[in-house]
């Protein structure tokens, strides 16, 4: 929005920088709750030092009425908690925008256009604990900590000209059962930091959150959090994990819950033998997963590929994160695209997905177990950092729209007399038996092997066992690989196609949207399915392009590189490896330079 | 245990079509007959055993055992019959494996299974050599160390022609450090006496090692047959498996080696007990939709 005017029409961006580990991140949580319970549609995007404590974290929130596709250009309201944070991240904020700052801390040298609103966070918040001091005992006084957050949080609303009531609400979730000083304590640390913006404003223009009503519930969700629903909405059964920054939170979530669904958890002491439980559950019959960062999954690669060469249905989930080596834990990257298509020695079949939206997570999850069960292999899914730390506000899946696949088990029939586990079928897919199963004995094995899984070496084993097995991928490609990818934009002829995939679904949904108003033409096809490729899809969609954008977080173009494998369709190259994600301007301005 | 009910199997039950491929003379042939007959002892229900090795010589077995197998990549057989043991607590799980597999590359998953301590058998074929890459040292190796100048055949020890450079480890004495719950040794030229340890570890609710000397003819000659008859003993009957301290002072033997059940411990906690005790306290505790709601930021109704 342009701050000032007070439509009905909210969106604003609120960026808080602080020191990690002293609260921005809580104060933003708050923040995108109290959006959430007025209705309102939030997109964030949060990036953190690799330190526990120290570091500067950025947490970035858009508030919108009406769909949110991305964490926006420019900063509306910046609220700076210390100076460091002031200096790095403090050039996002519009010329015109709003500074907020925690004038104990520091003062920001001024700047023409900008709007800044000194605010005693430490003092208001200790004077509020001061004064109930008086009412509680000493050790409990010890433990109080000052309401920070909540003077904070009571300036920002205040500041944006939102109702105070739901942070009441909130207050009175959190604290009723701390006794009524403490409610009261915060109740009054709100009201305070309101008061003391409120005085501040006077008729200067600040930007303005409304609340809207919608016509079904919310749920405010990360990326991690879906992608750990989504597993356990497809029957996940067993889970083994190593923790690994920013992956950890999905084995966290699946921790949480799956027991209520008869599955496990198990923390393996490495992500070698995370992945191998993972094949021997899934061998067993179980539907199995794991989740890792770019360097857990570089350990996972052989056993990745015991599991193509066994054919035994696995899920593997990449929160990619920036840089090779340990590189940059906390910051994002689409730069996994190769070691999920290639990273195998040899060759062996695997599927490869990516899911592009915190709502997406769930959903391709849930096909990502739909597509290893049916086809027996390993599927690889990529999210990143960005997406697994980002909020967003969508409805709650419909769980009566959940497809649950399961393995093709070998019958009776199919067992009876010397069973072929690995029977050379015309879609390469061969019935399976668990153990368990009468008849259905067989050794599982990466050793090349006959149709019934004894080794063998002979060539002509050698061609038609590889070949069933690569069978499978394109008996996918040719049957449903156009159903995994989406068509944004523009119908008929464009003068600018966009092909993607992961995160940056919703950035350039967006930046799309504003070429659009400006009358270019523009689609942008979003791609889930990355192994096999929907070539046909994507060569028919190139044919209505005049040119074509393939914008990734990478340094060497890795989806550029490999659509012109596939296709030797002539595209546009348009990658950054920064660590933090593009910003829709990013996509806008490329798009405006390329239809010029 | 999976014990079959209705038939009784013979250890030739447990025989599959395919023949071993190991060297005439190799001491794995009579761990493979120890295994046949062990199953039969148990009378296990074939169809609801698993044999799970990773990459050796030794670790071809499954493929010679009537059973389910699985045969994976190197030192990994512990992690994959973790899997299958927790994911399906039902059925039996043997693991099969060479020295190098288990304690070289596979080394670090063997603390982390003794403190799980699933319901698995693991028998190690040891032959303090590597045989299928055709005669390097292992982590059992019992050769001399280079600063002795010692006169070894250069051409024997490929990768160490000069001797060793580091020193074996001993893995009856880790595995009781470790509070491996069930600890034995066994060799393969004593067939009847391995069988009734394998029984014995498949009959242990919990995590069973077995190291078993199994001497290579072909790339040891050193730690042969007649070594190990000359340089073993069957541990004495009044040795209490019990006591951790006299277990390790069994294993810590290093002229000749006692050969039977050094080390058990039947009040270890296994993770098969605790994830049961898991499932069934949250069964049915949560569905999705619950999930969902937990993380409701705003409901129509309440507008």
């Amino acid at each position: 929005m342009s701050a000032g005017t007070a439509t009905a029409t909210t969106d604003v961006v609120l960026r808080l920088v602080g020191e990690s580990g002293e609260g921005t991140v809580s104060l933003g949580d708050l923040l995108v709750k109290m959006f959430g319970s007025m209705g309102l549609d939030i997109y964030t995007f949060q990036t953190f030092p690799a330190e526990i404590k120290g570091g500067t974290v950025m947490y970035q929130i858009r508030a919108k009425s009406g769909t949110t596709l991305s964490f926006g250009d420019a900063v509306d309201v910046l609220v700076a908690l210390n100076d460091e944070g002031f200096d790095l991240f403090g050039k996002g904020l519009r010329e015109d925008g709003i500074l907020l700052y925690n004038s104990d801390v520091f003062t920001p040298s001024p700047s023409p256009g900008r709007t800044d609103y000194a605010l005693p966070v430490t003092t208001l918040a200790r004077a509020e604990k001061e004064a109930i001091r008086h009412l509680i005992t000493g050790e409990a006084l010890k433990r109080l900590p000052p309401p920070v957050n909540i003077i904070g949080l009571g300036a920002l609303l205040r500041l944006v000209s939102a109702p105070l009531e739901p942070a009441e609400r909130y207050i009175h979730d959190l604290f009723d059962r701390k006794g009524d000083e403490i409610v009261r304590m915060n109740i009054s640390a709100l009201h305070s930091g309101a008061n003391y913006i409120e005085e501040k404003i006077g008729n200067k223009r600040t930007p303005h959150v409304s609340p809207m009503k919608r016509d079904h519930d919310i749920i405010t969700v990360t990326g991690n959090q879906m992608i750990a629903y989504g597993a356990l909405a497809a029957g996940l059964k067993f889970y083994a994990g190593y923790p690994i920054t920013p992956a950890t939170e999905v084995m966290e979530f699946i921790a949480k819950d799956i027991p209520a669904f008869g599955g496990e958890v198990v923390q393996a002491e490495d992500e070698i033998a995370a992945i191998g439980m993972v094949v021997g559950a899934s061998y067993s019959g179980k539907k199995s997963m794991t989740a890792s960062s770019g360097p857990g999954i570089s350990l996972m690669v052989e056993t990745i590929n015991l599991a193509a060469q066994a054919e035994i249905p696995i899920v593997v989930v990449d929160v990619q994160r920036a840089g090779a080596s340990t590189g940059m834990p906390t910051k994002t990257s689409q730069a996994d695209l190769n070691l999920a298509i290639f990273g195998v020695h040899n060759e062996s079949p695997r599927i490869v997905m990516a899911v592009a939206s915190v709502e997406d997570c769930f959903w391709t999850m849930t096909q990502a177990f739909n597509l290893a069960e049916k086809y027996q292999c390993p599927v690889i899914v990529l999210s990143d950092q960005s997406l697994a730390t980002r909020k967003s506000t969508i409805p709650p899946p419909d769980m009566s729209k959940v497809h649950q696949e399961t393995r093709l088990l070998a019958s009776p029939d199919e067992r009876a007399g010397g069973f072929q586990r690995y029977k050379d079928t015309e879609t390469g897919v061969s019935p399976m038996a668990i153990p368990g199963m009468a008849m259905g004995i067989y050794t599982s094995t990466g050793i090349e092997h006959d149709e019934h899984g004894d080794p063998g070496y002979t060539p002509e084993l050698a061609s038609k066992m590889k070949d069933k097995r690569f069978r499978k991928l394109e008996t996918l490609q040719m049957t449903e690989a156009d159903r995994y990818l989406k068509i944004w934009g523009d119908e008929g002829k464009v003068d600018v196609g966009i092909i993607a995939f992961g995160s940056t679904e919703g950035v350039i949904r967006e930046a799309t949207q504003r070429a659009q108003a400006d009358g270019v033409k523009v689609a942008h096809m979003h791609l889930r399915l990355l192994n096999p490729l929907p070539i046909n899809a994507i060569k028919e969609f190139a044919a209505r392009c005049d040119n074509i954008i393939v914008p990734e977080l990478n340094y060497t173009g890795q989806l550029a590189n490999w659509l012109k494998i596939n296709t030797d369709i002539e595209m546009i190259p348009f990658h950054k490896d920064e660590g933090i994600p593009f910003i829709p301007n990013d996509i806008y301005q490329m798009i405006t330079s390329i239809s010029a | 245990m999976a014990v079959a009910t209705e038939t009784l199997h013979a250890p030739k039950d447990y025989k599959s079509e395919l023949k071993p491929v190991w060297c005439p003379g190799c001491g794995d042939y009579g761990v493979l007959s120890a295994l046949y007959k062990a199953m039969s002892m148990c009378n296990l229900d074939p169809e609801k055993t698993v044999v799970v090795s990773g990459i050796g010589c030794s670790s071809r077995l499954p493929g010679f055992v009537q059973t389910y197998g699985f045969h994976g990549v190197h030192g990994r057989a512990l992690p994959v019959a973790t899997g299958i043991k927790m994911a399906r607590p039902d059925l039996n799980v043997i693991v099969v494996g060479g020295d190098g597999d288990g304690y070289s590359i596979g080394g670090g998953h063997l603390p982390h299974c003794a403190r799980r301590n699933p319901d698995i058998t693991y028998v190690v074929m040891n032959n303090n050599i590597y045989g299928l890459t055709k005669g390097q040292v292992s982590p059992t190796s019992m050769v001399p160390l280079a600063s002795l100048n010692a006169k070894i055949d250069p051409k024997r020890w490929k990768t160490t022609p000069f001797g060793m450079t580091e020193d074996a480890l001993n893995p009856i004495a880790l595995a009781i450090a470790m509070d491996v719950s069930f600890v034995a040794r066994g060799f393969s030229y004593r067939p009847n006496q391995l069988s009734d340890i394998i029984a014995e570890g498949i009959n242990h609710k919990g995590f069973a090692l077995i190291d078993t000397f199994s001497p290579c003819p072909t790339f040891n000659q050193d730690q042969t047959d007649d070594f190990y008859k000359d340089h073993t003993y069957d541990i004495p009957e009044d040795h209490d498996p019990t006591d951790k301290i006299k277990a390790f002072a069994l294993a810590l033997a290093t002229e000749n080696y006692p050969v039977g059940v050094i080390y058990r411990n039947d009040n270890k906690h296994s993770v098969l007990d605790e994830q049961a005790y898991l499932r069934d306290r949250y069964h049915d505790n949560v569905d999705m939709d619950q999930i969902f709601a937990r993380n409701l930021s705003y409901t129509v109704d309440t507008k």
